[in-house]
């Protein structure tokens, strides 16, 4: 059990030290002049936005955020290309080569936006390094609960469902991050605080078949009833969230799609110093809690050989 | 093989456990019971002896150890093994919206009874429920349903069959019913019966049994029973309750 | 085996139906149950005007008011095994427990339909009066109300059989249910909102969803059996 506690603060101290790190760099090192991953001189981010019935729907507000920004508007057959000034729902306004253009909201078809020349720090975007970590280890820690659970039905050891709850405690506790963590961004990137956006949608949904996966546990009395309820959930909700996940490209999205990859240098640092410390992060969570469970097994076996 | 006929013993268990973690419902029980003998099990409540019926019912699966109903083991044989048992238990395990006769029926065709409405007919006279098969369950009495409960529990022919407290909550006239029921049938089945009723449970048994934390407190054949010695030793395992 | 199995099944149907048609208590509630959610409907909706088509939220209310509707049902017919004891006798005799699943799913899938034809209609006369209806994209309808009740009465037995057996019980199969029903639901509604808006896009809309529905039937029908028998025998 020594071992479990040391591991688990080299772990956390590690993982601390790394993430901070990467938000250091994300902040003081990287950023400036550049946008970073998602938005750089030569990529493009699509915000393109079609309903199920190819009908142009209201984006102003999203475009509204790109002021200043190069942009690229699909409108009425034609390709105009300018800074952004302004959007709302009833036009667009760009200022072009040639002078100020106005596109009638009626016309507009598409949008692409392009980093800007003259730079500009993009804070909302600084979110991304630690949001993208939070939220893969999240599906990661996920996919070892369904893991475990299916180790618990088939051996029946009361060990794996304590390691399968473990696992999903502190996957809620990712999950959690990751949703606040892409609520500041939504806010950053496209000034609204929630939008019910496939992606976002589809995450929101995995909160609450976590959350059901605690109710679960909570109502059912007898423990090995509620191990093994709590398994079959947990299998059943891994095998939908990526049905999920796909079922949502029947919608096209307004998520940033990584288009072409491209992090250098500073940046690219940056990140995988948040990835590491994240991964560091959620194991030593994971020991740290597990330890703790042991240890609350333990008294509890001590105190029902004392009864006998 | 071992067939069911040539094993002389209903019931063999061998340590068996049933445990999650560290509570233990079935701690180590052996037992060897031979075929046609009337076991009655006692202990308070949380001693294991409903969990220990539902492992030998192949309603529940044993953590360890083993355990062979007329030679089948209860995890590996358990489908072939549930034709030969029946279970009466003090709830009726019959639907309310069914009339007598359908309820028989359906679980004629559970049981994949030959000529269901032959033996359904005979087992309603049996119970002397015959007059009111045609009622919906839900206006039986108590009484009525334990008698309904019996003839289900018989359709298919069990050789073995389980009883968790069946007398409970009967009125007399379904109580001699009962009596009779099973005087009727002693001589080629196995019992194994659960009760609260030292008196009733003595009477009927060949073997008597007591168990208390999952644990074999007493297990004797009943010639070799003191009655005296042994309500001592249940009334001391009665403070055993529920750890 | 496999004659036993099959009228083990049938015996099971046959159980669920008799009962059901003598009580009419499942029908009878799930019915007035729809039929009180239109009027729901109209009060949500009567402050919006007349200038929304309701074609295009049509789709929506008619997949919220099956899969309410829907968890009453499964609650009671679990309820119903639960009361007596019977799932315990049905357990005790020599049935393959996925034949149980079956017998349950299907029964509750029959109910359900049942339900789902009445309101339909239903719906139809209350709030797509006077819209224009292109009659061979509605006829495709039944095709997706039989593939979204499939996946929601086979997930929905199984989540059902473990609520049944929590302090929580309907709440708990609510918690359980709908965010599995995610998936379903969007292809559900994508697929009929296609069906009834019409037109050549509208069916090619409408199979692309019932090309996800019936994915997500097979996946989780498949997994919802194979998990069955773990639950009934804890």
């Amino acid at each position: 059990m020594r071992s479990l506690t040391t591991r688990a603060s080299v772990a956390l101290v590690l993982g601390g030290i790394l993430t901070l790190g990467a938000f250091l760099g994300a902040f003081f090192w990287a950023g400036v002049p550049d946008f970073g991953f998602v938005r750089t001189a030569e990529q493009a981010d699509s915000v393109r936005y079609t309903g199920p019935f190819e009908q142009p729907i209201d984006e102003a507000r999203y475009l509204a955020n790109y002021a200043g920004y190069t942009i690229e508007i699909e409108a009425g057959g034609e390709t105009v290309r300018g800074e952004l000034v302004s959007a709302d729902k009833d036009a667009v306004e760009l200022t072009t080569d040639t002078g100020s253009v106005t596109i009638d909201a009626a016309d507009f078809e598409a949008a692409r936006v392009f980093g800007s020349e003259y730079g500009r720090p993009d804070w909302g975007q600084k979110i991304f390094y630690f949001h993208v970590p939070v939220a893969e280890i999240s599906f990661i820690v996920f996919a070892f609960a369904a893991f475990y659970a299916v180790r618990f039905l088939m051996t029946r050891d009361r060990e794996n469902d304590t390691k399968a709850r473990v696992s999903m405690e502190v996957t809620l506790v990712f999950v959690v991050l990751t949703m606040l963590t892409g609520i500041l961004w939504t806010k950053a990137a496209w000034g609204v605080w929630w939008d019910w956006e496939p992606r976002l949608t589809t995450y929101f949904i995995l909160t609450l078949l976590v959350v059901a996966y605690f109710v679960l546990r909570n109502s059912v009395e007898d423990e090995e009833r509620r191990a093994v309820y709590a398994a079959v959930f947990s299998i059943l909700a891994f095998i939908d969230v990526p049905i999920s996940f796909f079922i949502t490209r029947l919608i096209p999205s307004n998520h940033p799609v990584i288009e072409s990859g491209g992090l250098e240098g500073p940046m690219l640092v940056s990140f995988i110093l948040g990835q590491v410390g994240m991964i560091a992060l959620g194991y030593a969570i994971y020991q740290l809690r597990m330890g703790e469970v042991q240890l609350y097994d333990r008294i509890e076996q001590a105190k029902a050989l004392l009864e006998r | 093989m071992n067939e069911g006929q040539t094993q002389p013993l209903a019931l063999e268990i061998r340590d068996l456990t049933r445990a999650f973690g560290v509570r233990k419902a079935l701690d180590g029980i052996d037992i060897e019971l031979p075929k046609g003998a009337f076991l009655s099990i006692f202990g308070p409540n949380g001693a294991g002896k409903t969990t220990l019926v539902k492992v030998l019912t192949t309603l529940l699966n044993p953590t360890s150890g083993s355990a062979h109903v007329l030679g089948r083991d209860v995890v590996v044989d358990a489908v072939e093994l549930r034709t030969h048992i029946g279970l009466i238990s003090h709830s009726p395990l019959l639907y309310p919206d069914l009339t007598a006769e359908e309820n028989l029926l359906f679980f004629a065709d559970m049981y994949g009874v030959e000529k269901p409405h032959v033996r359904v007919s005979e087992l309603l006279e049996a119970v002397e429920l015959d007059h009111r098969k045609l009622d919906l369950t839900r206006n039986f009495s108590r009484g009525m349903l334990q008698r309904l409960s019996i003839a289900r529990a018989l359709l298919h022919r069990p050789e073995v069959l389980f009883l968790d407290e069946p007398y409970s909550g009967l009125d007399p006239h379904a109580m001699d019913i009962l009596d009779g029921l099973i005087a009727q049938i002693r001589g080629d089945h196995t019992f194994v019966m659960i009760s609260h009723d030292l008196d009733k449970g003595l009477e009927l048994c060949s073997h008597a049994l007591i168990l208390a934390r999952g644990r074999v407190v007493l297990y004797e054949p009943r010639e070799a029973i003191d009655d005296a010695a042994f309500r001592q030793t249940y009334r001391s395992t009665v403070g055993m309750g529920v750890s | 085996m496999a004659s036993t199995s099959g009228r083990q099944l049938k015996a099971m149907l046959r159980k669920d139906i008799v009962m059901e048609l003598r009580t009419k208590e499942m029908i009878m509630s799930m019915g007035l149950y729809s039929l009180l959610t239109m009027v729901v409907y109209f009060v949500a909706l009567s402050q919006a005007g007349s200038t929304f088509d309701p074609r295009d939220i049509a789709a929506g209310l008619l997949w919220l008011a099956f899969i309410f509707t829907s968890m009453l049902g499964l609650n009671r017919s679990l309820v119903h095994e639960k009361d007596q004891g019977c799932l315990e006798a049905l357990l005790l005799s020599p049935v393959d427990r996925p034949v149980i699943f079956f017998a349950k799913a299907g029964g509750n899938l029959i109910f359900l339909l049942a339900v789902e034809a009445l309101t339909l209609p239903v719906f139809g006369f209350l709030f797509l009066q006077g819209t224009q209806l292109d009659w061979s994209s509605i006829a495709l309808l039944p095709l997706i109300l039989i593939a979204g009740s499939t996946g929601m009465a086979g997930v929905g037995t199984l989540l059902a059989t473990m609520s049944v057996n929590t302090s929580g019980k309907d709440f708990v199969l609510a918690m359980l249910f709908i965010p599995l029903m995610y998936p379903l639901l969007l292809g559900a509604v994508t697929a009929t909102g296609g069906a009834i808006v019409g037109g050549v896009q509208g069916v090619e809309v409408f199979w692309t969803g019932m090309a996800w529905v019936l994915g997500y039937d097979v996946i989780m029908l498949l997994a919802s059996y194979g998990l069955y028998e773990f639950i009934v025998g804890a």
